[in-house]
Parts: C-alpha cells; sequence; structure tokens
C-alpha cells in the first residue's frame, strides 16, 4: 500500500516523536530521521517504523520523524496515529495495537 | 500542566495581554495590518499564565515567542508542534518561517531547513512541497546550462505592454527566458488569472517560458519583519532576503545569468528592492534594467491600468494592454469592481 | 488483611497525549494513575491520545500504582472506542466523564463487558468509576454510586459543577460542601470510595493543606492531583497519628487473639468489635506502613 496525502503526528515535546508522512519520491519506504540519539539509537528508531509500517502493509512513503527521544512505545503509536490518519481510519487499529 | 489555548485576538483585552506579552519578549515593532492577517494565534498556558505564544498567516509561522527561562525550548517545541498540526489539519502541509537568526538553530533542531539568511534575519522551511519539490515540478531542459538563460519576475496585475516589452527585450537577447508570475492571492486579479494572462500574452515568443512563482518567489514585502526593530531596516533586509533566495537557490537550477528588471521611476520601494538586486545579484547573475515603455508620453504601469477599472474608464488604457489582457477585463467588469469595492487594495505594485 | 481496601489518597491526572509524562508518572507513588483521554486531550488528539496510552500500558512499569483511564463522556463519538481500547488494554478502572445517572453507569458496564470478552479480559475484572460534573448528577449520586457491581468509587469534578451551579470555585470551598457531603454519602451508602476533585492552584501550598484536610475530616478517601508535588502534601495529611496507629494495632492483635482461640467473637477491652471498627483499624494500618511510620513488625517508629 502506498501513502498519498500528508499528515502529521505527534509533537516535538520532550520524549515524544513527531512522524510526517507524505508521498514517497521513489518506490518504497523512505525514512529521514533527526535525532539528538542518532548515532546510538537511529536505527532502533527506524527499526519501529518500519516494523509498523509493515503490519500496515505499507510498502511506499516518505516518513519525516524528528525525535525527542521517545521510547519504542511511543514511536510506535505515533506511527500508528499518523498511518491512519493517512489512511482515513478512524476505527482503532485492531490488528496493530 | 501547560495546556495550548487559542487566544481570540478580536477580543481587545486578550489583544492588549498578547501585545503586552510580546513587547516583553522584545517583539515591538509589528504592524496592525500584520496582526489582522494572522489566520490563528495560540497561547501556551499553565494555568491563567501564559507562557508562549506562536501565530499563522497562510503558511507562514509567526510572532512566536516564550518566557525565557531553562523550560523556553520545550515551550517552544510545543507551540511549534501545535501550529504544525494545526497546518497540516488543515491541508496545509508545506511551511515557512521568518524569524531572527539566533533562533535560527531552534527551528533547525525541529525539522527545518534555512532556505537563505541574512545579519537581520532568516528564511526556514518545512514540510512539503518544499523546494527541491518546486525544482521537480519544473520543466527540465537537460542541457539548459549550455544556454544563456535569463529571468524575469512579475506579479502582471494585470499583464501590460510594459510587461511584454520587458519580457520581448530579455527574449531577444537570450535563449532562454523564464518568466516567474508571483503566486500569492493579495492583488485584483487572482494567481489563477494573472498567470493565464501572461501565458497567453508572450506565447508569440518561441523561447520564453512562463512558471508561478510558488512559495519561493514571492513579493519581498510579504517577508514578515515584525522582529526587526528599525524600520530602515526592514526594506533592506526584505529585499536582501528576496535576492540571495533567488541567486542562491533559484537561479542555480536553471542556469540563470541574468535577471531582467524594467527601472523604477516612481515607486521608493520598488526602487530599493531593484538597487539591492544590483547589489546582491552579480557577478553570478547579471542584472539588466530595461526602461519603462511609454505609450504616447505616458509610462504604462498596471497601476494605472487599476485605476482605470476602478474608474469605469478601460478606455483610457487600451492602448496599455495586450489585446488578451483588454478583453479579460472587459469580459469580468463588473466581477473585477466588485473585489475593489470589497477592499482590494489597487494601489502599491 | 483486607484485600478490598486499598489506599487512594491520590489520583493523579496523566495528560493522554504527553509522552513524557506517562513515561515518568510511576515514579512520584500516586496510589492511583488516572490516564486523561478527555479534558487534557484536544478533538484533533483524541486517536493519538487513546493509541498512546494503549501502547504505554503494554510497556512501561507502573509499578503498584493502580491503573486508572478517564475516558470521553458517553454522548462523544470516542466514547466506546475508549472503552473498547481501554479493556483490550488491560485497564484496572474507567473512569466515566459526566456521568449525570446510573443509566450511563450501567450502559458503560454493558459495554465493558462486551469488551472484556471480546478481548478476553475475565468478564468482571474492569472496575468503573463515576466522575460527579453537574448537579443533575449530585441529585442521582445514590443511584450512580449504587448502579453497578463494578462500581469502585465516584469523584467530584468540581470545574464543570460549580459552573453548572452558576458559581466557580472559591477558596474556601463553601459552594462544594453540599456536593461533597451528598458524594461522601452516596459512596459510604454503596460500600464505595469517595474522591475529592481536584486542587487547580500550585502555587497555594497553603490552599491545598486546608482543601485536603477538610475533605480527609469529611471522610474521603483521596483527591485528585495534576501534580506530583501535591502528592506527598496530601500524603502527609492522611498520616495516621500515633495513637490511631496504637488503637489499630489492639484490634488487630484483638483479632488475632480471638482467630488463636477460633473464637467468632472479637473482644477487646470488654467490648466487641464490630466489621467498621475492624475495617477502619486494617486502612490506618495500610496508610501507617505506606506513611513509613510502623517497621515490618507493625511497631510504630518514633520521628
Amino acid at each position: 500500500m502506498e501513502i498519498k496525502k500528508t499528515v502529521i503526528a505527534g509533537t516535538l515535546e520532550s520524549s515524544d516523536i513527531q512522524i510526517t508522512l507524505s508521498p514517497a519520491t521513489g518506490d518504497n519506504l523512505e525514512i529521514e530521521l533527526e535525532s539528538d540519539v542518532l548515532n546510538q539509537f537511529g536505527n532502533q528508531i527506524k527499526k519501529v517504523i518500519t516494523e509498523t509500517l509493515q503490519k500496515f502493509q505499507i510498502t511506499k512513503v516518505h516518513v519525516k520523524a524528528i525525535d525527542q527521544g521517545a521510547l519504542d512505545c511511543v514511536i510506535r503509536a505515533r506511527t500508528i496515529t499518523a498511518v491512519q490518519r493517512a489512511l482515513g481510519q478512524t476505527e482503532p487499529a485492531w490488528e496493530e495495537l | 500542566m501547560t495546556k495550548i489555548r487559542q487566544i481570540f485576538l478580536q477580543i481587545p483585552s486578550l489583544k492588549r495581554k498578547w501585545e503586552q506579552f510580546l513587547h516583553q519578549q522584545g517583539l515591538t515593532s509589528f504592524s496592525e495590518a500584520e496582526v489582522t492577517n494572522l489566520d490563528f494565534t495560540l497561547g501556551l498556558y499553565e494555568g491563567q499564565k501564559l507562557l508562549g505564544t506562536g501565530s499563522i498567516s497562510d503558511n507562514v509561522l509567526k510572532f512566536i515567542a516564550v518566557i525565557p527561562g531553562e523550560l523556553s525550548a520545550t515551550y517552544f517545541n510545543q507551540i511549534v508542534s501545535a501550529l504544525q498540526s494545526y497546518l497540516v489539519q488543515n491541508g496545509q502541509t508545506h511551511m515557512m518561517v521568518f524569524t531572527k537568526p539566533q533562533y535560527e538553530a531552534s527551528f533547525n533542531y525541529v525539522g527545518f531547513k534555512t532556505l537563505t539568511k541574512t545579519i537581520q534575519g532568516c528564511l526556514l522551511e518545512s514540510g512539503n512541497p518544499g523546494i527541491q519539490q518546486y525544482f521537480k515540478n519544473l520543466p527540465n531542459v537537460s542541457n539548459q546550462n549550455q544556454h544563456q538563460v535569463a529571468a524575469v519576475v512579475v506579479n502582471a496585475n494585470p499583464f501590460t505592454m510594459g510587461h511584454r516589452y520587458l519580457i520581448e527585450k530579455a527574449a531577444q537577447e537570450n535563449e532562454i527566458v523564464d518568466v516567474f508570475v508571483l503566486s500569492a492571492n493579495h492583488s485584483l486579479f487572482t494567481s489563477d488569472e494573472r498567470f493565464h494572462l501572461v501565458k497567453l500574452g508572450v506565447a508569440d515568443f518561441k523561447n520564453v517560458r512562463v512558471f508561478p512563482g510558488g512559495s519561493y518567489l514571492v513579493s519581498y514585502a510579504t517577508f514578515p519583519a515584525y522582529f526587526i526593530v528599525s524600520k530602515d531596516n526592514v526594506i533592506r533586509y526584505q529585499t536582501t532576503l528576496d535576492a540571495q533566495l533567488f541567486r542562491d537557490q533559484i537561479a542555480p537550477v536553471l542556469n540563470i545569468k541574468r535577471r531582467y528588471l524594467g527601472d523604477e521611476p516612481f515607486s521608493h520601494t520598488t526602487n530599493i528592492y531593484n538597487q539591492t538586486l544590483k547589489a546582491v545579484l552579480p557577478p553570478k547573475i547579471q542584472v539588466v534594467i530595461i526602461p519603462r515603455l511609454q505609450q504616447g508620453n505616458q509610462i504604462v504601469t498596471a497601476t494605472a491600468v487599476r485605476q482605470a477599472i476602478a474608474h469605469q474608464e478601460i478606455t483610457m488604457v487600451k492602448d496599455f494592454l495586450p489585446e488578451i489582457t483588454y478583453q479579460f477585463i472587459q469580459d469580468h467588469q463588473s466581477e473585477l469592481l466588485e473585489r475593489i469595492g470589497k477592499g482590494v487594495n489597487i494601489s502599491g505594485n | 488483611m483486607n484485600a478490598g481496601e486499598r489506599l487512594r489518597r491520590t489520583m493523579m491526572f496523566v495528560p493522554g497525549n504527553s509522552p513524557a509524562m506517562l513515561k515518568d508518572a510511576g515514579i512520584y507513588g500516586a496510589d492511583s494513575i488516572m490516564f486523561d483521554l478527555e479534558d487534557a486531550v484536544s478533538l484533533s488528539e483524541k486517536d493519538a491520545a487513546r493509541t498512546l496510552v494503549y501502547e504505554s500500558l503494554q510497556t512501561i512499569d507502573y509499578g503498584e500504582a493502580e491503573k486508572v483511564v478517564r475516558i470521553n463522556s458517553i454522548d462523544t463519538p470516542y466514547y466506546l472506542d475508549d472503552v473498547r481500547v481501554m479493556v483490550k488494554a488491560g485497564i484496572e478502572v474507567i473512569r466515566l466523564a459526566k456521568t449525570d445517572t446510573a443509566e450511563m453507569i450501567q450502559q458503560l458496564a454493558k459495554d465493558t463487558a462486551a469488551a472484556e470478552k471480546e478481548f478476553n479480559q475475565p468478564v468482571g475484572s474492569t472496575k468503573l468509576m463515576a466522575a460527579i460534573e453537574s448537579a443533575r448528577a449530585v441529585v442521582n449520586a445514590n443511584k450512580i454510586a449504587a448502579a453497578s457491581p463494578r462500581m469502585m468509587g465516584i469523584a467530584l469534578s468540581a470545574e464543570d459543577y460549580t459552573t453548572d451551579l452558576k458559581t466557580h470555585r472559591y477558596p474556601d470551598g463553601q459552594e462544594l460542601s453540599y456536593g461533597r457531603n451528598v458524594i461522601l454519602h452516596a459512596a459510604r451508602a454503596a460500600g464505595i470510595c469517595a474522591f475529592d476533585t481536584v486542587f487547580t492552584n500550585l502555587d497555594d501550598e497553603a490552599g491545598l493543606i486546608r482543601e485536603t484536610k477538610l475533605i480527609h475530616q469529611l471522610g474521603f478517601d483521596g483527591k485528585s492531583v495534576i501534580n506530583p508535588r501535591q502528592i506527598p502534601i496530601i500524603n502527609q495529611i492522611y498520616e495516621p497519628t500515633q495513637f490511631e496507629i496504637e488503637q489499630a494495632q489492639e484490634v488487630i492483635t484483638a483479632i488475632n487473639v480471638a482467630h488463636e482461640k477460633s473464637s467468632g467473637v472479637i473482644a477487646l477491652k470488654g467490648q466487641m468489635v464490630d466489621r467498621p471498627v475492624v475495617m477502619r483499624a486494617q486502612r490506618v494500618m495500610k496508610l501507617a506502613i505506606a506513611s513509613n511510620l510502623v517497621d515490618e513488625e507493625g511497631n510504630y517508629l518514633e520521628k
């Protein structure tokens, strides 16, 4: 599945992560991550985002993530919310929760 | 527990408190017109205490200020993300900010990219379509870098024989001419109408291409400048930012080596703009100033055309206008008068 | 000791859309943590907060604290999904905002039961709480408190309540005196807990102390708090005195003696000890332990 609109979830507050999804320019998942802990945790953050997107079968999207020191559960929650907003889903994502 | 709330500036007492707060944070020289144009203002509160504020005008973040202290970065981030959410929810996914140089890093930290900066202020953007997407949408001539390319930037409100004369000169002296029509919708003629009339009006010049200015070729006068204390510096800051943006971002992509301007016998500020372009653009870009076209002993201006529309004396300026523009005005006379009646500013540029 | 009667001196509000506060909520020693999906969350963030609280409950350790969620009221489009997602998350208590009638609690009990079945939670495991936020709710308090065997407590929510009364909050709290007494009686008559409203002025510590002493005197189990700083202040007021602890120790000893003798009658100083006295003694000892006033063997520690 591909994301066709731009949405935002999460905030720039401490311990949060702001996830912006927008249409991909290429043909797959593109993750642009900004974080103070990029060297230590960059791969882990990308992994959580990627896994969450995969659960929704999203294969084509541009992700911009601005991390403020978010725990994995926060990264997951914000990604789920962003995907649901992009897909216009209002029912909770039972399969992914 | 801090809470974000909308501030209704329509309520005079709340507006006064908001202004006082901005004054305390060192924002002192904003104009009433700039405040009136705000679409949305929010405050960050702890109980009744205002800790910070931020506003939106179109897609521009403005009047962001927080109280100083160790939590100021936290408050700043709360406000910026609330403003971003507001914009995205309202379908505006691209946003810009003009701010003091000392805040550049704060905005970079939350994902904004600097487009250009001067000593007095900087311009940043976030979201999409960003400037890279804007470039992607411009027609790509593979060997553009082997051609002599010139640019003309017009508002064309509406397109006159004067604009056509300037573009014609450029077309005669260069291999390719890229014309940018400003996209902001604050003029008597809408951006679609202006773009359309320019496109038709230069269709006979085979080496001229017409582009919408998008977010990057805008009227410098719309650059927010409330954070600059001295009025004298405002125009210089605005025009310098505009000129640098053109020189460093736009021109290299299209291999633009010359920019054509009409000389400016009337407007003091436009004259300063021309001076700034002459100071900033060379040596990378040569500035070519063309004397204004005259019909009889009158200089052709769009301002005169708009005045004639307002006074329903359109035939008086028939000579100023290409046939297509003249026809368009005749066909839409009542609608244009209605817009003027509603208060669209017809003087100025 | 009676396991059903846990301490609920402080119920700390945690905005449901704030990762920083969700992360740290467990470290302040609140007896209950109340994740807020209602007033603290703007309309555009309801979806985000629900998902965030769900994910936090899956991974963050909140220790001994009782986990409560305040869901959106029954007339909002968020209500049913709030119930379902929170039951799936295994929340201990659902607090219903703006409970005006017993029927609302019965509806919530029904929806909660359905969600428990849907998500394989033990049926009946989720407790309920009502937030009393209007004059109508105060008038219906007795029925609300007794509306369902799931009911764990009722709480006064003074901001909306005073607005409904056409007044606002005053420092002396006179405007709340009727409502507080009604809620307390409804709770006690139904055998459930009574919670007082939040004290919102964080800079007025003397005011918080004054108000907490008052509701402690009235008999409330505890108070809602909006800032961790308020927790030790409230806990201190709920500390039992040395005299109360010694009295409680006497009652507990008498129970143990009666058990050893296999006697059905608990006697102390020639008087029969009845159930409310036993329960009070157990509660005092819990408070004493929580306040570090006794050692592991129950001996009073001189401060």
